[in-house]
C-alpha cells in the first residue's frame, strides 16, 4: 500500500515561507484565508520577511504627477540584459491621490511617502497614515530611524520635527546652529537624513552649499562642505550605503553628456570620492534625469515627462553600457515623473 | 575508499530504495548530520519522504551535484533546468517537494519549491483546498477583512 504525505498538518512556518515570496496584492488578499492567517500577516515578524524574501522586491516606485493627480505604479527593479522579453516591462497599478503640490517635491523613506501636503501615505495600499498641521511654505522630508522603527518629519527650515505613530502628534523645536536656506534635495539613508541646502555663512560672509546630515533616532545635526555640487540637478543616491550624488553635466567641447558621481567616503574625515562617467551615444540626452542608484549600482535615468511611449535607461558605470527599457500601462498623456528606487 | 563506500542508500517511507552517489545525498544536510554521527549504515532510512517524490529529489540534488562551482553559463543553465523542473509539477507534488526539501534540510530545494508554490498559486480557494485551511470567518468578518484591504482586491 503507498503511504502518502498528509497535507493537512502542513507546517505554519512553510507556509509563511509560501506567502513571503508572494506578490503585496496576494498577501493583502491572502489576509482572508482564516482568523490565524490574518493574524500572521499582519505580524512585523512577517512584514521583513516578506521584504527579504520576495523575488518581486526590490522594486522601483514610480509616480506620475499629472494635473494634482498622482498615480503610483511599481516597475520590477532590476533587468535581465540578456533576456530580450525584460527590455518591455509592464508596470503595477497601485494608488491615485489628489495632491497640489507645486514647487515642492515630495519625499520617500522606508516604504512611505510624504506630500509637501503634509500628509504621509502609503503608496501601495493607498493608506493615509497621518495629516499634520500645515505649516505655510515649509520643505520638510521623511525620516525613518531603522532601530527604534519610528517614522519623523523634519520640516527642515521651521526647525521643527513631529514623530508620527500612535497619541497625539505634534511639531517639537529643535536646535539647529544654521539659519535655514534654500534647500535642494534629500534622501533617508540607515536612519540618517541628508539635504543639500544653499545657505549664507556668517563668519566668512558668503553663500555656500552644504551636505546637512541628520540622525533621525538622535535628532542631531552634522554638516559636510557641498561645494563641489552644482545648484541645479544634484541628486543625492543611496551609493551601497553611503551618501552619494549624482551632477548631470554637458560637455560641450566633445558633445558629450557626463555623469559626475560624488561618494561620500568618510562623514568624519569628509572625505568625498569622485568619478566622472561618459554616457555612451544615445536617445538618452534630452530631458532626462537621474532617479537613483539601484542596490546592484546600476544608474538609473528617466525621462521628466512620460509621452506615448514612456522609457527608463539603465547606466551601469563598470561596463558602461546603457540599456533602455520601455514602461508599458503608466498612460500616454504627459506627466511630470518622479521615481524611488529599492522600494 | 572503496567503491561501495561512495554510495549510500536512500530508502523511503514507502520502502523504496535509491542508491546514490554520497556527494549527490550529502546536498542534504539531515543527511549529511545523520553520516557524520555515523549513527546510520550504508542505508538511510527516510521516514516523511515517499519514493515518488524521493526520487524527484534525487534527481534535483544529481543536477546540482554535477554543475555546481562551474562557470556563468552553467549557473544559467542550472536556472533554466530549475524552471523545468517545477513547470510541470502539479500542486500536491510541489507541497510534498516543500516538506521533503524541509525535512531534509536542502535550503535551494527549499526556496525554489515554495517559489513555484507562490508563483503558480493565484486564488485563496486553492489554498484552502491544499492545506486544507478552513474559512473560519462569517460572512460580514469576511466582507469587513476585504473591505480593510480593499487595495488588493481591485484588479
Amino acid at each position: 500500500m503507498k503511504r502518502r504525505v498528509n497535507l493537512d498538518s502542513f507546517p505554519t512556518d512553510l507556509i509563511t515561507e509560501i506567502f513571503s515570496r508572494l506578490p503585496a496584492k496576494s498577501v493583502g488578499r491572502f489576509r482572508s484565508l482564516s482568523k490565524l492567517w490574518r493574524v500572521m500577516l499582519h505580524r512585523p515578524y512577517f512584514t521583513k520577511l516578506f521584504l527579504t524574501r520576495s523575488s518581486t522586491r526590490p522594486r522601483l516606485l514610480f509616480a506620475v504627477e499629472r494635473e494634482s493627480e498622482w498615480c503610483f505604479f511599481s516597475l520590477p527593479q532590476h533587468h535581465n540584459p540578456y533576456d530580450k522579453s525584460s527590455l518591455v516591462v509592464a508596470a503595477e497599478v497601485h494608488t491615485k491621490f489628489s495632491k497640489d503640490t507645486k514647487q515642492y517635491s515630495c519625499s520617500y523613506a522606508s516604504g512611505l511617502i510624504y506630500f509637501p501636503d503634509m500628509s504621509v501615505c502609503n503608496p501601495i495600499t493607498g493608506q493615509s497614515l497621518a495629516k499634520l498641521r500645515k505649516y505655510r511654505k515649509s520643505t520638510s522630508f521623511l525620516g525613518f530611524d531603522p532601530i527604534g522603527k519610528q517614522f519623523k518629519v523634519l520640516a527642515s527650515d521651521r526647525h521643527r520635527i513631529m514623530t508620527l505613530g500612535t497619541g497625539e502628534m505634534s511639531w517639537r523645536k529643535i536646535q539647529c546652529p544654521f539659519p535655514h536656506g534654500y534647500i535642494i534635495e534629500g534622501i533617508c539613508i540607515n536612519g540618517v537624513l541628508y539635504y543639500l541646502v544653499y545657505t549664507y555663512v556668517k563668519a566668512t560672509d558668503q553663500e555656500t552649499k552644504l551636505i546637512v546630515c541628520f540622525d533621525v533616532r538622535s535628532e542631531k545635526f552634522k554638516f559636510i562642505n557641498g561645494k563641489s555640487f552644482g545648484f541645479w540637478g544634484t541628486k543625492l543616491i543611496n551609493y551601497k550605503g553611503k551618501l552619494g550624488g549624482i551632477d548631470w553635466k554637458f560637455d560641450g567641447h566633445s558633445k558629450t553628456h557626463k555623469l559626475c558621481l560624488w561618494v561620500l567616503e568618510d562623514v568624519e574625515k569628509q572625505a568625498w570620492s569622485k568619478k566622472v562617467y561618459t554616457l555612451p551615444e544615445n536617445e538618452v540626452v534630452r530631458n532626462t534625469f537621474v532617479l537613483g542608484m539601484t542596490n546592484t549600482g546600476e544608474i538609473i535615468l528617466s525621462k521628466m515627462y512620460t509621452s506615448k511611449t514612456s522609457y527608463i535607461f539603465y547606466f551601469n558605470p563598470e561596463s558602461n553600457t546603457l540599456q533602455k527599457v520601455e514602461i508599458q500601462g503608466i498612460g500616454e498623456d504627459r506627466g511630470r515623473v518622479y521615481a524611488f528606487v529599492d522600494h | 575508499m572503496s567503491k561501495s563506500e561512495k554510495k549510500i542508500v536512500l530508502k523511503s517511507l514507502d520502502n523504496e530504495a535509491f542508491e546514490v552517489e554520497k556527494a549527490v545525498a550529502l546536498q542534504s544536510q539531515t543527511i549529511w548530520v545523520m553520516c557524520e554521527d555515523k549513527c546510520v549504515g550504508n542505508e538511510i532510512p527516510l521516514e516523511n519522504v515517499t519514493g515518488q517524490i524521493l526520487a524527484k529529489v534525487i534527481d534535483y540534488c544529481k543536477k546540482h551535484a554535477v554543475v555546481d562551482g562551474d562557470g556563468d553559463e552553467s549557473s544559467e543553465e542550472l536556472k533554466n533546468w530549475d524552471t523545468e523542473f517545477t513547470k510541470n509539477m502539479d500542486q500536491s507534488t510541489l507541497f510534498n517537494m516543500i516538506l521533503a526539501a524541509n525535512y531534509l534540510n536542502i535550503k535551494s530545494l527549499l526556496n525554489l519549491t515554495c517559489q513555484a508554490v507562490a508563483d503558480k498559486t493565484k486564488t485563496i480557494d486553492e489554498f484552502h483546498t491544499f492545506l486544507n485551511i478552513e474559512n473560519n470567518f462569517t460572512p460580514e468578518e469576511e466582507a469587513q477583512i476585504c473591505q480593510e484591504n480593499l487595495w488588493a482586491f481591485d484588479d
